[in-house]
């Protein structure tokens, strides 16, 4: 019973000196920014492999310190070939949902971002296979599938940084994590690359963007920051000193 | 802020050596032929019975044979022909010869993008002569790249002359 009411003493202790603690709390001012981003490693790939064309853009605003609403947009041109079939893709994909920042906002002063992004995206493209061939032991077909047009979609998880260069310039990349949740063409013909996901004979894929991005205040907001309060060293006791029930602090 | 440039420039540099490190070949391993698996029963016990000389060849392949005299084959891996909706092969099981004809559809399919396209086909069931063989049951009409039985033959084991 001693110890109950002890534990219980040191309970309320602690509650009223967090209470002091949310009262010890300093307020800062962050800026809210519309981010015009564009996506260079694309069209840097293109540069040492014509294969592929990936264009990339997104605009982001941020609702809040943390939140930011995302949005963007792509164009990918694919061609792949190799000994025993060719394949063509091109279209168009859009990307949405909220970005979060992860860093603390006395941190990120709205000019860095460390965190992770959640996305929906929906693609729109167009495949071919324009030659094909099979050989086996009754002889050597040569095929191909005409162009069709299939819609995709899929979710991505995208972890990354930013970081502000120049006054409203910042540079920074994103990993891409994407489930595939339909490819459009059914479980026979996936389409080996199509626009916004990559390979879509796999259910999951990855990528990795760079970003340049410009950033336009538009707001400004108080953000109110709790203090940090050091804790206050322990006592060690006094060799003799009497010995207090367990979880009280001698004041 | 002067602090805080080596922070930028590792977060640059990291970001470079992941786009270098995302970059690898890929190779082909899986099966790309879409064989017909047939497997071996002996009619009167009905059990699993691999003939003890098999020599398959496809009508009209000549001397281009499948199995050649062949012991112990369970099952055997029939290709069929892509280019055709139909093709026939002569089956010698013990020195005794019969003929089997497949009717199918053909489907092209991806395999992956390392190994490229290939067919399946969907057959109908087979029609074959009964010198030897008893009967044949289409376990799954569905010819893929993945190891499953399609068609069981039930001959009779003790009829022809083991070689």
């Amino acid at each position: 019973m001693r110890r109950t009411y002890a534990y219980f003493l040191s309970i309320m202790l602690v509650l009223i000196s967090s209470q002091g603690n949310t009262s010890a709390q300093d307020t800062i001012q962050i800026p809210l920014k519309i981010k015009v981003g564009l996506e260079v490693a694309g069209p840097a790939a293109y540069f040492t492999n014509k294969n592929i064309l990936n264009t990339e853009g997104y605009i982001s605003v941020d609702l809040n310190e943390k939140k930011s609403l995302f949005l963007s947009a792509g164009y990918l041109k694919y061609e792949y070939s190799q000994y025993n079939y060719d394949y063509l893709n091109k279209g168009i994909f859009v990307r949405t949902g909220i970005d979060f920042n992860l860093m603390k906002p006395d941190k990120a002063q709205g000019k860095y971002w460390a965190g992770i992004g959640l996305r929906y995206g929906l693609s729109l493209f167009s495949s071919e296979i324009p030659s094909f061939q099979k050989e086996n032991y009754w002889g050597k077909v040569i095929s191909s599938i005409p162009l069709k047009t299939y819609w995709g979609h899929f979710l991505e998880v995208a972890p990354g940084v930013r970081a502000e260069i120049f006054r409203n310039f910042s540079m920074g990349w994103s990993v891409s994590l994407r489930m595939l949740l339909y490819s459009g063409t059914g479980k026979d013909l996936k389409p080996i690359y199509f626009p916004g996901y990559g390979n879509g004979a796999k259910p999951v894929s990855a990528g990795l963007n760079y970003f340049l991005v410009w950033n336009i205040p538009y707001k400004k907001i108080k953000v109110i920051m709790k203090k940090e309060v050091p804790e206050e060293p322990e006592e060690t006791p006094t060799p003799g000193s009497e010995q207090q029930p367990a979880g009280i602090r001698r004041f | 802020m002067r602090k805080l440039i080596p922070g930028n420039l590792i977060i640059i540099l990291s970001g470079l050596i992941l786009i270098l490190l995302s970059c690898t070949p890929g190779s082909c391993f899986e099966e790309t032929e879409s064989f017909l698996k047939v497997s071996f029963y002996d009619s009167t016990t009905k059990k699993l019975q691999a003939p003890d000389s098999l020599t398959i060849y496809g009508i009209n392949m000549g001397t281009n044979t499948l199995y050649n005299k062949t012991t112990k084959v369970q099952p055997a891996l029939l290709p069929l022909n892509s280019a055709a909706e139909s093709c026939s092969f002569v089956i010698i099981i013990n020195g005794i010869t019969d003929t089997l004809e497949f009717r199918y559809t053909n489907h092209p399919q991806l395999v992956s993008k390392e190994c490229g396209y290939t067919f399946y086909h969907v057959i109908d069931t087979p029609t074959f002569t009964t010198n030897n063989i008893s009967y044949i049951y289409l376990a799954r009409n569905l010819i893929t790249n993945v190891n499953e039985e399609n068609i069981r033959i039930f001959f009779k084991y003790h009829a022809g002359t083991h070689q």
